[in-house]
């Protein structure tokens, strides 16, 4: 299935059901706040990115949501069950929480087995999961043994162990190099294939852009927002990205887009130019090249308009940037 | 349930390395104080007498007067079982697979405490056979050590052996969910069962019947001067009755953050 087709799949289920709900979920260490009264609903069958910069209480809220942490106040259910009482979900449950941790001097096939015990899950359905997750032919090796890629992985095999209905993935893509993050952009949305809920944590948007239907939003442990990935770009004013035909006229176009009243930034290298234009179309901006004798070869929305959403909602400039400290523009 | 932590806990102990670090490093400590108890002993004197070892408990002398470094060993491997899971980050794990906390504290201290035993059980076989040879070989009448009163002595002692090693794993795995560390819960053990506890029944004699490592290792020995056997039992028992309560409410009750 493509991400095409698994996103229309999403579009299609009823957003009646909920994976995950809470109200007011609120945790606090001593007199510091992590999450604070987060409201959460969380279509199921949805691979829903949960995003917020560095230090916003994602896993915190993950570590609520499983049974990990006791929270301060609020309630919430997760497949019906009440996050007060883990044990009634957890069975349904998958979960990769921060960095993989299994036992060193374990094989990979021999930890899944441990948890498998503990689980009183079938020993049968160690080595699919490995097969799915890429590790069948190291299994026997030694976890300390693996590369990071492969620990991840061995995360993963872990999470589906349970056959679940919904899995939770805290930056799962953490340290692996671009092929495995590649490998784990397709592991998730064969997830989503399976009709699978899937909330995948990450402080990189372009990434949830990538495999997600839904978007959470927080920062500083606050709900910024959350919907449907369609639904966030339409409350953005789209940004366009213009490529004169010769690519002499970049700098006239620049000057006719800026004396319009738009915010540029040229791009010489790719000989395009982004244009964040609040009032205008498309149209008007063929029609202003045009005027200024200007031939466009290229007229898109940036594809970098769920980035900059989550920039203007969360008033960062970059995801990676500390809750509590304030940038400004963009550009 | 508990079955099932209990059988993963056994998944992870049975590791080559700590399998066999413990099995042959426990029956090697036992079997060492054997052949130097054996070897010291004299007609007069030594560690022990050579009279002594020809008596019907001469089989167990050994075994028993190990039975404070075998305890010191348990106690260790059991804490840094327990603290381990949090150095690894391998808790979170285990928690989301048997979120019930008490079933999987409780399979996994069954686990370690049947570990431990079975380790002390093959350390006692593989310590006996060489006090039978060291015995051959220092010319140790043995014909009193098969008899039925030596037999029953030979059970009894390796009963209370196996009683002090549950005590001392508990207090260890104990020691190893307060302070989440391996290394600290190992080094803070052994600190306390061999030297603190030597240093305050030296300053205050009258405290060695009210110390938990003294407690169990009157247990194992059978009853010591100063601390009997039934005292130690009593003690020992409430000792490792307030460790698990005081485990199991921390467990329950703490934020896994690791």
């Amino acid at each position: 299935m493509t991400l095409q087709q698994a996103m229309d799949r999403a579009d299609e289920r009823p957003r009646g059901q909920l994976a995950i709900s809470t109200a007011g979920l609120t945790k606090r260490f001593g007199d510091r706040t992590v999450v604070d009264s987060l409201a959460l609903a969380i279509p199921s069958g949805s691979v829903c990115g949960f995003v917020g910069p560095n230090g916003a209480g994602k896993t915190t809220t993950i570590r609520m949501l499983l049974g990990l942490v006791r929270p301060t106040s609020g309630s919430g259910t997760i497949l019906g069950g009440s996050i007060t009482q883990p044990a009634t979900y957890l069975n349904k449950v998958g979960a990769l929480i921060e960095a993989p941790a299994f036992y060193p001097q374990l094989s990979g096939r021999e930890n899944l087995k441990a948890l498998a015990r503990l689980g009183r899950l079938p020993l049968s359905a160690v080595d699919p999961v490995l097969e799915r997750s890429g590790l069948l032919a190291r299994a026997g090796d030694k976890y300390h043994s693996y590369s990071l890629g492969m620990k991840q992985r061995l995360g993963i095999a872990a999470a589906m162990l349970a056959d679940p209905r919904l899995l939770i993935l805290d930056e799962p893509t953490n340290g692996l190099d671009p092929g495995g993050i590649v490998e784990m952009r397709g592991l998730i949305r064969s997830f989503a294939g399976d009709g699978i809920t899937v909330l995948v944590s990450s402080h990189l948007i372009s990434e949830i852009e990538q495999i997600c239907d839904y978007v959470v939003m927080i920062r500083a442990g606050r709900l910024v927002h959350q919907g449907s990935v369609g639904e966030l770009r339409g409350t953005q004013q789209p940004d366009f990205i213009l490529a004169p035909e010769r690519d002499a006229d970049l700098p006239l176009l620049t000057g006719l887009l800026q004396e319009a009243g738009c915010m540029v930034t040229q791009r010489p290298a790719e000989a395009t130019v982004l244009v964040e234009a609040p009032g205008f179309g498309a149209a008007d901006l063929n029609r202003l090249a045009a005027r200024g004798g200007i031939t466009l070869r290229q007229l898109a929305e940036s594809t970098r308009s769920l980035e900059r959403a989550f920039f203007a909602l969360t008033g960062t400039a970059s995801a990676d940037v500390p809750a509590g400290q304030e940038m400004g523009a963009i550009r | 349930m508990m079955w099932g932590a209990f059988t993963s806990e056994w998944t992870k102990l049975r590791r080559p390395t700590l399998f066999f670090s413990t099995f042959l490093g426990l029956a090697f400590a036992a079997s060492l104080f054997v052949i130097l108890m054996f070897s010291q002993a004299t007609a007069t004197g030594g560690l022990v007498t050579l009279h002594q070892l020809a008596r019907p408990n001469g089989l167990v002398i050994g075994v028993a007067r190990a039975s404070m470094l075998l305890g010191v060993v348990a106690f260790g491997i059991a804490a840094s079982q327990v603290a381990s899971e949090y150095s690894l980050g391998t808790l979170r794990q285990l928690l989301v697979r048997q979120p019930r906390r008490a079933v999987l504290l409780a399979g996994k201290m069954l686990g370690t405490i049947t570990f431990l035993v079975l380790a002390l059980c093959f350390a006692a076989v593989v310590a006996l056979i060489v006090a039978v040879v060291a015995a051959q070989s220092r010319h140790v009448p043995t014909s009193a050590w098969f008899t039925g009163t030596g037999l029953g002595d030979l059970f009894r002692e390796l009963g209370d052996l196996a009683l002090a090693t549950i005590g001392y794993s508990i207090l260890g795995m104990a020691l190893g969910q307060f302070v989440r560390s391996a290394v600290f819960a190992v080094i803070v053990g052994f600190a306390w069962l061999v030297a603190v506890e030597n240093i305050v029944t030296r300053i205050v004699p009258s405290t060695e019947q009210w110390l938990p490592g003294a407690s169990i290792t009157a247990v194992a020995s059978g009853g010591v001067e100063g601390v009997g056997y039934a005292h130690g039992m009593i003690l020992g028992a409430v000792y490792v009755v307030v460790a698990v309560a005081a485990a199991m409410t921390v467990f329950l009750r703490r934020d896994v953050t690791a």
